[in-house]
């Protein structure tokens, strides 16, 4: 692709996910709140219907339901959440490729359907609670860690941009050379350190987007969201497992799962598209010296959005 | 200060996901007057969503067959299962005139149904003394929390009340929105509050007015 329109493209995703940002600022997405809302209540009914005609044994219910149960995920993740929050966040702030931070978003989305699978069998199905008690597990217990797993996130996040901040300062800022902007997104066997002194010319933070992103990384980013169950997959979960069902609601779990993760792998690239077009307009060789800064302002972003979060759930 | 910004309008959002309904309720609203056209209770109608009513009925174990229809007995032990509130629980409707509260007794006469995959309840409350509608009354139903959406769609009627009218107000939703939204930013003076009940700006009311009004 020519640089130049490559380069069209990527600021075009920072004008888009700007457009996104000043609508939301605005109230502009209101309507869609509402529509969600209403949209929840039609699909809850849809829910039901679908449970009731796998129990009445009509053709083709499992498929219907699994098709409701995609559609709730979708739908859920549309409206308001912490996933978005995370994943996109994360986007913005570190150079990871679109490709890492899809999968992060896949398998954060489908850890929080076996979560509730989990937590619905071991605790209700073993251990005899009510639907009441599983919700407030959720609640209480599962979604203050989860949501300390988030804060770690952006802790580390803000800790690593700071770092880079400090390492800048104390050493000269590289020179630019002969570089071209079209990296591409593989992993490569590039093992030097941001700071290796070893005659490259690259800027750290290009150097970086080539580091696979770590183990530590994804995990407290999986965690983070998985730990936070939707009451929806609970409810089918538990209505499934008491009328003998119990697999179709699991299915029904991943299903919703599946659709979250629809959402989740979309805001995951529109952080990419949007933080590549934020940075293709910057001159190259301030990009290493901006890039932490983005990150530290991500990091605490985070950070304070999960602890205001928790201490509104302890 | 932008990232401040938006980390509220974030956290707003995030706020709004937990204050999500999934319970829906459609709701009727019946005001009974006496002789003396005074209004002395509310007979109020709960519609449960198809979702909610599923899961009450197999937690009871009712309608083995599926086939959307209870039995008496059934029925008889359905009855009353939305009924016993816990102490202070207000029940999620408010009655006022001029701006004033008027209290409403527990609930009593109730009853229940399920007909449509649907469970719907009735009961009676009413007022601590015989209401003369000067001004006119008005008559909210919310969950503070909004884990439960209320929605006036089963009707709002007078009995015995010949010369008064009844009219459903929808809320200002933006204006709500934006009560919302005030209420927030003010948290982080005072960051151990609670997340502001604001269900009654988010309500549906039915408004009662009699002559010469």
């Amino acid at each position: 692709m020519p640089p130049i329109l490559k380069r069209t493209l990527l600021t075009l995703g920072a004008i888009f996910a700007l457009i996104l940002l000043v609508l939301w600022l605005s109230g502009g997405l209101l309507a869609l709140e509402r529509w969600v809302i209403d949209a929840q209540r039609a699909i809850q009914n849809e829910l039901a219907a679908g449970v009731r005609a796998i129990k009445q044994g009509q053709p083709g219910a499992l498929a219907a339901l699994l098709a409701v149960c995609f559609s709730y995920g979708v739908l859920h993740a549309a409206g308001p959440g912490h996933g978005k929050v995370l994943i996109g966040g994360y986007g913005m702030g570190r150079r990871v490729a679109f490709w890492s931070l899809a999968s992060i978003s896949l398998f954060a989305s489908l850890a929080q359907s076996l979560v509730a699978v989990a937590l619905v069998y071991a605790g209700v199905a073993l251990l005899g609670w009510t639907r009441d008690a599983a919700q407030n597990v959720a609640q209480d217990v599962m979604a203050p860690i989860g949501t300390l797993a988030i804060a770690a996130v952006g802790l580390w996040l803000a800790a690593r941009g700071l770092r880079k901040v400090w390492v800048q300062s104390t050493t000269p800022a590289p020179q630019a050379a002969n570089h071209d902007h079209s990296y591409d997104h593989h992993d490569h066997d590039h093992h030097h350190d941001e700071n290796c002194g070893c005659g490259h010319s690259h800027g750290p933070s290009l150097a970086e987007i080539e580091r696979a992103t770590s183990w530590k990384d994804r995990a407290a980013l999986i965690v983070g969201v998985a730990l936070r169950p939707c009451s929806g997959a609970l409810f089918l979960l538990i209505l499934t497992w008491q009328l003998d069902i119990a697999l179709a609601g699991i299915a029904g779990a991943f299903a919703m799962g599946l659709g979250t993760a629809m959402i989740t792998v979309s805001v995951a690239a529109m952080a990419v598209w949007a933080r590549e077009g934020a940075l293709a307009n910057l001159p190259f060789d301030r990009v290493a010296q901006i890039l932490p800064w983005v990150e530290v302002l991500a990091g605490c972003l985070i950070t304070v959005i999960a602890l205001t979060l928790l201490t509104q759930t302890l | 200060m932008k990232p401040l910004i938006l980390a509220a309008t974030l956290l707003c959002w995030s706020q709004t996901a937990q204050a999500h309904p999934h319970v829906f309720i459609d709701t009727g609203l019946e005001v009974i007057f006496d002789a003396q056209h005074r209004a002395t209770g509310i007979r109020i109608t709960w519609s449960y969503d198809d979702l909610t009513s599923l899961q009450i009925i197999t937690d009871k174990g009712f309608d083995p067959d599926f086939d959307g229809n209870l039995t008496a007995e059934e029925t008889t032990q359905l009855n009353g299962f939305d009924m016993h509130w816990d102490a202070g629980y207000p029940g999620d409707t408010y009655a006022s005139m001029a701006g004033q509260p008027l209290p409403l007794s527990a609930p009593s006469d109730w009853t229940v149904g399920y007909k449509d995959a649907k469970i719907l309840s009735t009961h009676y409350r009413s007022f601590a003394t015989p209401i003369e509608i000067t001004q006119p009354l008005l008559i909210q139903v919310y969950d503070p929390t909004l884990y439960v959406a209320y929605y006036l769609k089963l009707g709002t009627t007078l009995t015995n009340a010949a010369d008064c009218t009844a009219r459903i107000l929808l809320p200002d939703l933006d204006a709500a929105r934006a009560e919302l939204d005030a209420a927030i930013a003010a948290l982080p003076q005072d960051a151990e509050s609670a997340y502001p009940e604001l269900g009654a700006d988010f309500a549906e009311a039915m408004e009662v007015t009699c002559p010469p009004y």
